[in-house]
């Protein structure tokens, strides 16, 4: 039963050509931008105008709503330009590098010891960290006051060719450790570690609240979506928050030290480059930068996420941690009109319940009535088996697998818009 | 970004594949009478599915060959051309298209045209399977279940059922390579079958089950009938086994939960 519980999941046949002989590169790109999550609307108040000088840490944008919560520049670098879509929506906002800016120091007296909540709180908000934590339902940045039922720490990433999490916690245990402590002090509820076998990321659990969970290797036990279902389902009032490690040893340096750290690891994978990389590099990095030099000649798309559930994009987006660069095909071959009007009339299409789609959905939940019920639209149903802790992400290996279309992933964001309108 | 391919027709197309082993075992030993069947089963069922197409748009399957083979494999004997096609079409119709075709219908279309034959024309024969065919099934739900389109844990639960039988002193005889034909033609569809783990194994039991049933209290029937008459309740009963396990499911979730 527990092999059981390890082996679910695919592994996928993903190309990508081998790494450099050059190990971890340094490597930050001359432009970066802050730019929203898919699908996240922030509207925001401007802290700081175009073509002025910013330090790495300063406060570019606060949240119109809760100004005490900041978005905060990846780099030393000056504003370029600045787009905000209707309503004061963030779009993005380009800095140019510039190293003399130097780095912003926040203030931590307050919070250093890290056992006070609301210290700890305040300095995440202002530091810009708080947009690393999300919660669930919804998978939207927390409310500056909300109280998580348990948080997750994903210190695994099984998506194809992520980078391995405690390959980026070496040399920041004491960072890690620090941040996880003042990480307990948000909830009254558990904070699991997920990290994959062997992975001796927190190996005991020293702290009463800290339970450390063991996942395969498969896709997709390493999503926090398929962690919180199994072990602590998030609901309508008990919201569950999950974070990347990495992001958890950040707040243990801007704990100790009041800056920021610069970079996050990051991989460059993908069948259109000559080589794959993994590199450090600032938070929102230009894409085209990291992939420069490794793509091989001809058309291409750049993916912020991985081949999977990654969007097209021309900036690291906030909460990823890998690039993905595919081939772009020259353009599709067009069926025959009688052949896209079948198709077309017979959406949703069919799903038939096979072993691939159970695996796809990691074996954890009834997957071919989850699939009838995000396709006919039944919010009950799907709520009852457990879609208020998954994302779009969670369902992208599924659309992977099954070529569902419209994509199950999509009708889940639909069905949790429908969730969020309902409870106002 | 990227796309797989597991959709419908991926998935019809290799359970024809699965069920390759039954249908050359068929076709070899069944001689010009089975060509012929399977040819007006394939002419009928493509007919209606070419109707569907143009009228309702629904584009048509590979799953209707899968049927076709399933029907010309077990229909009673002795019927004319137009009874035979006056039953496929009734399956094909009423079982699958009128559903929206293959995935969305409730009950296997070769199972509706078989009881609807079996029960309109009840002094028509049942066919006698030849012995090589059963054998073929062992492939066949190898096959099936190695790609994941059928499901090891029906086949789990009939073999069980069997065992089950065998152990309080039921003597199998026909009915044994008859039930497993079905098994692997009609029950092991993964559409009209049970789609969670626990209501698999139910599905497989309740199969099974109810061929040592019939074979126990139905001294008149023929090892095809009780086999196809027991898929036919056991695909009936799909989705309340389904409930049952999702129901049982949510019970332990919430108990570990809250």
């Amino acid at each position: 039963m527990l092999g059981q519980e390890f082996r679910a999941g695919l592994s996928l046949p993903i190309k990508t050509p081998p790494r450099t002989k050059a190990g971890i590169i340094d490597l930050i790109t001359e432009e970066a931008a802050i730019t929203a999550a898919p699908g996240e609307e922030l509207r925001v108040e401007m802290a700081v105008s175009e073509g002025a000088l910013v330090a790495q840490g300063a406060p570019l944008a606060r949240l119109r709503g809760h100004p005490q919560i900041a978005f905060v520049a990846p780099m030393a670098g000056r504003v370029a330009s600045i787009t905000l879509r209707p309503g004061h929506r963030l779009g993005e906002i380009v800095l140019f590098r510039e190293a003399d800016g130097g780095r912003f120091r926040h203030d931590r007296a307050a919070a250093s010891s890290g056992r006070d909540e609301v210290a700890v709180r305040a300095l995440m908000q202002q530091a810009g960290l708080w947009s690393a934590l999300r919660s669930r339902p919804f998978g939207h940045m927390p409310r500056a006051d909300e109280k998580p039922a348990a948080i997750f720490v994903m210190a695994v990433d099984t998506r194809p060719h992520a980078p391995d999490p405690s390959e980026a916690l070496k040399g920041k245990e004491e960072a890690f450790a620090r941040g996880l402590d003042a990480l307990t002090g948000f909830t009254e509820g558990p904070v699991f570690v997920c990290q994959s076998r062997g992975a001796n990321v927190l190996s005991d659990a020293s702290n009463g609240r800290l339970r450390i969970v063991t996942t395969g290797e498969r896709h997709p036990q390493g999503l926090a979506g398929f962690q919180i279902h199994a072990h602590f389902p998030a609901g309508l009032k008990a919201p569950v928050w999950d974070i990347h490690a990495e992001e958890v040893a950040a707040l243990g340096a801007l704990l100790a030290s009041g800056h920021l750290p610069e970079t996050r690891l990051v991989s460059i994978a993908g069948a259109a480059l000559s080589e794959s990389r993994l590199v450090r590099c600032q938070p929102g990095a230009d894409l085209r930068g990291l992939s420069y030099g490794a793509v091989r000649p001809g058309n291409h798309i750049l993916l912020s996420g991985s081949a999977l559930d990654g969007h097209e994009a021309r900036w690291l987006a906030p909460r990823d941690r890998q690039s993905t660069v595919l081939p772009r095909h020259g353009q599709r071959r067009r069926g025959h009109w009688f052949g896209a009007a079948l198709s077309r009339a017979a959406r949703p299409l069919p799903i038939i319940p096979t072993a691939a789609l159970e695996q796809a959905f990691g074996a954890a939940l009834p997957a071919a009535a989850m699939t009838r019920a995000l396709a006919s639209g039944d919010d009950e149903t799907a709520v009852r088996l457990g879609a208020l802790s998954l994302l779009e992400e969670d369902l992208a290996l599924a659309d992977y697998v099954t070529a569902a279309e419209p994509r199950l992933s999509t009708m889940l964001q639909g069905i949790l818009a429908r969730v969020a309108a309902e409870e106002g | 970004m990227i796309r797989g391919i597991w959709d419908r027709e991926t998935v019809a197309l290799l359970l024809l594949a699965a069920i390759m082993p039954m249908a050359l075992t068929f076709l070899w030993f069944g001689g010009s009478g089975a060509i012929g069947r399977l040819a007006l089963a394939l002419i009928v069922a493509g007919l209606w599915h070419l109707i569907f197409m143009l009228a309702r748009a629904q584009p048509p399957s590979f799953a209707g060959a899968i049927a076709a083979l399933a029907v010309a494999m077990l229909v009673p004997e002795e019927l004319g051309m137009l009874q035979l096609a006056l039953g496929i079409s009734f399956g094909s119709v009423m079982a699958e298209l009128v559903f929206g075709g293959w995935g969305r219908n409730v009950v296997n279309p070769a199972t509706v045209t078989l009881a609807f034959l079996g029960f309109s024309f009840p002094a028509a024969p049942w066919p006698e399977l030849v012995l090589p065919i059963a054998w073929a099934a062992i492939p066949a739900a190898l096959i099936g279940v190695g790609f994941g389109v059928m499901s090891g844990r029906i086949v789990g639960g009939a073999v069980l059922a069997g065992v089950f039988a065998l152990a309080f002193g039921v003597e199998p005889g026909p009915v044994l390579p008859a039930a497993g034909v079905v098994l692997v033609l009609l029950v092991c569809d993964p559409v009209a079958s049970a789609a969670t783990g626990g209501g698999r194994w139910l599905n497989g039991l309740l199969y099974g089950g109810l061929v040592v049933l019939f074979m126990l209290a139905w001294k008149t029937a023929a090892p095809v009938q009780i086999a196809v008459s027991a898929a036919l309740f056991s695909s009936l009963a799909a989705p309340l086994l389904d409930e049952a396990a999702i129901g049982l499911w949510l019970a332990r979730r919430r108990r570990r939960h809250g």
